[in-house]
């Protein structure tokens, strides 16, 4: 009957009931689209560098990291090709000779980094031809076609079919330059490919530096899935004398974004939930209050201290039991409704997110698992809340109480 | 069968600054089976009695048992099972629980008790008969007479099978109709059940129906005549 008395006592003041439970829904509910928000902004970013940029792990001579360049390539590059077929958690591979150097236009020179790439390797790793955004992927020129950012030619002020001059140092430090001519222009999702590296064949800038075919300096790897990373690296690891790397090792933004969304996500909810909890504590002190002569009444008859505790909880923990999942419920709903009304446009702040690699579209990313954390967190919240009220309830003298009119 | 037994009982309020005696040196023993009112004029100490009685108030001197058991010296969960066990409160606001119907506001005490559900139930529909408001058991509070929402608080009062019944002015706020008919039915089960009930009133309707009365003035018995 405990039960039963705490659920009617929470209806008996409909409108302050219906306040504190939609503040506890429009709570959950802000928490949901926040994380979803940010775990899609945050995602987005992760994911265009890793899947345009980085990918999931690299491998490069030993010496590289100290003097990139010509000189430290990939040992037995022709092996680590052959990984793609002897382990099952890579995608895609991608061999690129990676030299800096300056592009020239009639206009202009910038310096660069070339990256020599096999174009269907890259493509398969970094679904570069998904980023054209004028000519070609390097079909329309037969002789040393280039592909250039959007940005690094509206430097250059080139279009497609110009010519720009490559100059680059070959192995011996001469320096070499050669014609090429704009096959595609790019827009990448990734900053830092925007902003200064620019797409030869491997075969034209081997021609050119007098190197193999099979010089490489860098090679790129996509993996099926982020889960096996560690494991296909611990793999590679064994299978070459090369520095194999992950994405989080060559670039520890990657983990400083993780953390600092998963604070900006706990700082979010820490406040809302502080929110509730001063909202709950007030409510329900003003349920006790309005029921001092009540409560006093059933200490006089005999209701145990710790009875009444339980009854005040209770209805603090049913206010959270219904509200809590209209909030969830009202969260899984938006979602659901951003991702089958193609996401939520922000292309009028396209310009400022992409400086961070991120979309413009956000796709509300969420994990089941926050729901039931969510929840938990809501049900302590109230729980918490009611202490306050209840201590009060219980503290009451029944006769002072009985007293009060 | 002596069912309470005040000693030299007094209570002081503000014995540190401007002491004031409520209750001076009350003896008296109330037998079971009584139908007593304490009457008084406002301010005499009716109420604070009945509450020392009940374990509501605590003494400054003297004694107060009830059943032949000291109950000053209870601690304070004590003194809630020994209300919950041994009293029945009538009040006079009804002071009844205004979410829940008249039969659930009578099975509350027992739910206290933890009295299994059978019993309750049959007890609850007894009470309700006898109060002569069974047609009125689904009704919460506020859909019921004075009358009738006191007729329940009676009713939760005995539900708990006390070894008495306070009632504190349970008539003041009824009609006479209503006061009547109240009186009615705690003089029936008074006579019937044996049941003792113990008023402060300063209704004449109900001093006239009392058996005893007790009469109170500044805190002191003036006069205690049994009819």
């Amino acid at each position: 009957m405990i039960l039963s008395l705490a659920w009617k006592n929470i209806w008996r003041s409909k409108r302050r009931s219906f306040v504190v439970m939609s503040a506890v829904a429009i709570g959950v509910w802000s928490i949901i689209f926040m994380v979803s928000f940010y775990n899609s902004m945050m995602g987005a970013i992760s994911r265009n560098s890793l899947q345009h940029d980085y990918s999931h792990i690299q491998i490069h001579h030993e010496g590289y990291l100290s003097d990139p360049g010509l000189d430290f390539q990939v040992k037995n590059p022709s092996k680590l090709l052959e990984f793609h077929s002897q382990i099952s958690d890579i995608k895609a591979v991608s061999g690129r000779l990676i030299v800096n150097g300056m592009v020239a236009s009639p206009k202009t020179n910038l310096g660069i980094q070339v990256y020599a790439i096999d174009p269907a390797d890259e493509a398969a790793v970094t679904n570069l031809p998904s980023f054209l955004i004028a000519g070609d992927y390097f079909t329309n020129i037969k002789r040393n076609p280039i592909l250039l950012s959007q940005k690094l030619a509206e430097k250059l002020k080139v279009k497609v079919r110009s010519k720009v001059v490559i100059t680059v140092q070959d192995l011996e430090v001469n320096i070499r330059a050669g014609a090429f001519r704009v096959s595609g222009i790019f827009h990448s999702k990734s900053p830092r490919i925007n902003n200064g590296v620019v797409y030869l064949r491997h075969q034209d800038l081997s021609k050119l530096i007098n190197s193999t075919d099979t010089s490489f300096n860098e090679f790129a790897y996509l993996l099926k899935d982020n889960e096996s990373l560690i494991q296909t690296k611990k793999k590679m690891e064994m299978k070459t004398k090369n520095l194999v790397r992950t994405y989080r090792e060559i670039a520890p933004e990657f983990d400083m974004i993780e953390e600092g969304s998963a604070i900006s996500k706990q700082v979010i909810t820490v406040i809302v939930m502080l929110a509730l909890l001063f909202g709950i504590i007030n409510t329900m002190l003003m349920a006790v209050l309005e029921r001092t002569k009540e409560i006093g009444m059933l200490r006089a008859i005999g209701m145990f201290k710790r009875k009444i505790f339980l009854m005040i909880v209770l209805e603090t923990f049913m206010i959270s039991l219904v509200s809590a999942p209209v909030g969830l419920i009202a969260g899984f709903l938006t979602n659901v409704y951003f991702e089958k009304n193609g996401g939520m446009d922000l292309s009028q702040y396209a310009g400022a997110l992409e400086q961070y690699g991120g979309d413009a579209i956000f796709y509300p990313e969420i994990a089941q698992s926050t729901y039931f954390f969510l929840m938990l967190v809501v049900i302590i919240t109230a729980l918490m809340g009611a202490i306050y009220p209840a201590i009060k309830a219980v503290n009451l003298k029944p006769l002072e109480a009985i007293r009060k009119v | 069968m002596k069912v309470i037994e005040l000693k030299s009982l007094s209570k002081i309020y503000n014995p540190d600054t401007i002491p004031v005696r409520a209750i001076n040196d009350v003896s008296l023993s109330v037998e079971e089976g009584e139908f007593t009112a304490i009457v008084g004029p406002s301010g005499c100490g009716k109420t604070t009695l009945l509450n020392m009685i009940g374990g509501l108030d605590a003494r400054s001197e003297g004694s107060v048992e009830v059943g032949g058991v000291s109950i000053q010296d209870m601690s304070e969960s004590q003194l809630t099972t020994f209300r919950l066990q041994h009293i029945g409160f009538v009040f006079q606001a009804y002071n009844l629980i205004p979410v829940l119907t008249a039969k659930e506001n009578i099975e509350f005490i027992m739910v206290l008790q933890n009295m299994d559900a059978k019993t309750m139930q049959e007890r609850s529909d007894d009470l309700l008969d006898r109060m002569g408001i069974k047609d009125q058991r689904d009704r919460r509070p506020s859909e019921l007479s004075g009358g009738q929402q006191q007729r329940v608080a009676v009713a939760r009062a005995l539900a708990s099978r006390p070894k008495f019944v306070l009632a504190d002015e349970p008539t003041a706020n009824l009609d006479s109709g209503s006061t009547e008919a109240l009186l009615d039915i705690m003089a029936k089960l008074n006579e019937e059940e044996n049941i003792t009930f113990i008023f402060s009133t300063h209704d004449q309707r109900v001093i006239d129906r009392a058996k005893r009365v007790i009469m109170l003035e500044d805190g002191v018995i003036v006069s205690d005549e049994h009819r």
